[in-house]
């Protein structure tokens, strides 16, 4: 928090509000992109626009109840260590993922047989 | 009380030099932290599922209204928290009141929502055919015979029309009104005619025991052994009787013969685990100089030897129904052929399979699956769909899928015009669209374009209670052989419905969590009177947790719910 006095207070209070009215803003944007066909973005239907534009709405409102209803804006260094420290383990998770294009094992498909493992050929 | 806890634990009001903070921020900070990367974790989880998946993945077959609804609610909690917190900080514990109660309410009705949701989705049923169809709709009920006849209820739910066999008398469907048992179920069941089952002591199962057992009786029909069940725990020991032959099978009869049947393999073991032991004190003495691997090629079962101290050990009880009847057996637990079906519990039963056909009122026709394994195999998709079971069997979704064809045909015409008659730049339609049929698209055809149903409406997915739209769904009678896969929309649907009721259901767990916590502090006006200072600090931290909780949130709808 900025000031803990009674007038910031409710000066801060006017400002909570407004964020909502934002957030509720965002979220009604989101859904209209999704099911508006006139405010469709990229190729119709769901679509990497579609994707990049509701993670990007998604992420303006995250921030904005972190740096705001959360106080992140206020806080001390020490909290931005944890929350990056946590932000790049869980970006660590996200590429673990990526990990699965080197095993080894590949199915090779629903119903269509038992897991295949690849067998390395030297050549002669 | 409070003051001296205050005494106690350091650092919960004033900050600390070092860190500039209070214990209590840090502490729900390094565990938010833990939560990130637990979400993190499950979204990874999420992207890996749909960016592998190796069948079309479901896209926005989520009702939106309650996801919507939902955020709304989470939003205006998040703001109301803040301001409970603002409250405590302006010395107004009433208001407090209000504002956290508010709160209270929000998660509370966030939580009914999903409840709907999850309701609707766990009586919604999925049907992949051989075809790679797929059918979502509703399982009608029923009621089936002793002689395996199915019957649809009527109004007042009691078995009225005949439906396996068309040309059954009239007199027999008087029977099954009055004077016939019956058994009244979903009709999704396998049906079997059964003589002989088999019951295996090693897996029998006593809840599907239970279940034959239970429905013998309702049957007025009797499961009783065959032969006397005996057993000779040891070669000295006389035959143990658990039942003779014709004596009725009970789950403590078998649960007997089980424990006698161990015995009996404890026996045996032993005497081959001696015999094999002497062997090898043999071989030691021989060849004592030679390796363990060596002595080991050596040994050889004697079985003449052991024969006369081994006992019987046979682990199959068999029994008969009489008269026999129809039983009403789980697809999911249970594999069938024409003349025998074997429960997940190696418990066989042999007889007759009889019409076990699947009555679903269909609600969605997807055809995307099939689409895809057509293109994988050059085939063209348009021709693949024609072939598709569905089509040849049931001219009310024939019909549809024609109008379907039409609206298509006029959307890629739209479109086209959009972009001036320049085909490379106009747009077709979505295969979603294309080869996908909805609910509210069966409604628009069925009543030729008058009921028109727009995303906001159903609440939580096609009502079949709803007469309105649920006349217009086509009923069919799948053939258990056309069926490759069935389910309700539960985690064994596919890998969607999997991670949806994962994060879902964690994220719902956090929400009645932090209701608890944050409605815990309505019940503590003294320390309010006593500190106010320390009761807005723990107000403020399980605060951080309630926003984070609506931050997931944040990005669960769009993924979920619009992606």
């Amino acid at each position: 928090m900025a000031g803990d006095s009674p007038a910031e207070i409710k000066k801060a209070l006017k400002f909570y509000g407004l964020i909502g009215a934002i957030l509720f803003i965002g979220t009604i944007t989101t859904v209209a992109v999704a099911v508006v066909p006139w405010m469709d973005v990229g190729a119709r239907g769901f679509s990497t626009g579609d994707l990049i534009l509701g993670l990007l709405i998604a992420s303006v409102k995250a921030s904005l109840v972190m740096y705001i209803f959360m106080h992140l804006n206020h806080e001390k260094k020490l909290i931005y260590l944890f929350y990056g420290m946590a932000g790049f383990f869980a970006l660590c998770l996200f590429f673990i993922t990526r990990m699965a294009f080197e095993d080894p094992i590949h199915y090779s498909g629903f119903g269509h047989g038992e897991p295949v493992i690849e067998e390395k050929v030297e050549k002669h | 009380m409070n003051e001296k806890i205050l005494d106690e634990i350091p650092y919960i009001v004033t900050p600390r030099k070092d860190t500039g903070l209070t214990n209590s921020k840090i502490g729900i900070w390094l565990f938010l932290a833990s939560e990130v990367m637990l979400f993190g974790g499950l979204f990874s989880g999420y992207i890996f599922l749909r960016v592998y998946a190796d069948y079309p993945w479901p896209e926005r077959v989520l009702p939106i209204v309650p996801g919507l609804l939902n955020t709304f609610i989470l939003i205006l909690s998040s703001v109301t928290v803040v301001f409970a917190w603002a409250m405590l900080k302006l010395r107004k514990w009433n208001m407090f009141l209000l504002f956290m109660g508010t709160t209270i309410a929000c998660a509370a009705i966030f939580m009914a929502f999903k409840v709907v949701e999850y309701k609707a989705k766990f009586s919604h049923q999925g049907v992949r055919l051989e075809d790679y169809t797929i059918l979502e709709g509703h399982v009608h009920k029923g009621a089936v015979d002793s002689q395996g006849h199915i019957y649809h209820l009527d109004d007042n739910g009691n078995p009225a029309k005949h439906h396996a066999d068309e040309n059954h008398s009239k007199s027999e469907k008087g029977g099954a009104e009055g004077k016939m048992v019956y058994q009244k179920t979903s009709i999704d069941q396998i049906v079997f005619d059964t003589k002989d089952i088999s019951f295996d002591l090693k897996m029998f199962n006593d809840g599907y025991v239970n279940d034959l057992l239970t429905q013998a009786e309702s049957l007025r029909a009797q499961i009783t052994f065959d032969k006397d069940i005996k057993y000779t725990t040891s070669p000295d020991s006389l035959p143990i009787v658990v039942a003779k032959a014709g004596e009725p099978v009970t789950l403590k009869a078998l649960k007997e013969a089980k424990a006698l049947w161990k015995k009996t393999i404890a026996n045996n073991g032993a005497v081959r685990t001696e015999e094999l032991r002497r062997q090898w004190r043999v071989a030691k003495h021989d060849n004592p100089d030679a390796p363990n691997w060596q002595n080991a090629q050596n040994i050889k079962m004697d079985m003449d030897a052991i024969r006369p101290n081994l006992v019987a050990s046979k682990s199959v009880v068999t029994a008969k129904v009489e008269p026999h009847v129809a039983f009403l057996l789980d697809p999911k637990t249970t594999n069938a052929s024409a003349k025998s079906a074997k429960r997940k519990d190696s418990t066989l039963m042999s007889g007759n399979l009889i019409d076990s056909s699947m009555e679903l009122g269909i609600d969605g026709v997807d055809f995307t699956f099939l689409v895809q394994r057509a293109e994988e195999k050059g085939i063209d998709p348009e021709s693949a769909i024609e072939k598709s079971w569905i089509l040849k069997n049931n001219p009310q979704v024939r019909a549809y899928w024609e109008k379907h064809k039409e609206y298509i045909a006029e959307l890629d015409k739209k479109l086209l015009d959009d972009a001036d008659g320049d085909i490379i730049k106009a747009e077709k339609a979505h295969h979603l669209e294309r080869y996908k049929m909805t609910w509210k698209e069966m409604v628009r055809y069925g009543s030729e374009g008058e009921t028109d149903l727009q995303w906001f409406n159903g609440f939580a997915g096609p009502n079949h209670k709803k007469e309105e739209w649920a006349k217009h769904f086509p009923d069919v009678s799948l053939p258990r052989e056309q069926i490759a896969f069935e389910s309700k929309f539960t985690p064994r649907w596919n890998n969607y419905y999997a991670i949806y009721f994962t994060i879902t259901g964690l994220h719902g767990l956090h929400i009645i969590g932090g209701a608890i916590v944050l409605g815990y502090y309505m019940f503590c006006p003294n320390m309010f009177r006593k500190n106010p200072d320390w009761l807005a600090n723990r107000v403020e931290v399980a605060g951080l947790f309630w926003h984070f909780v609506d931050l997931v949130w944040i990005f669960l709808f769009p993924i979920l719910y619009l992606m």
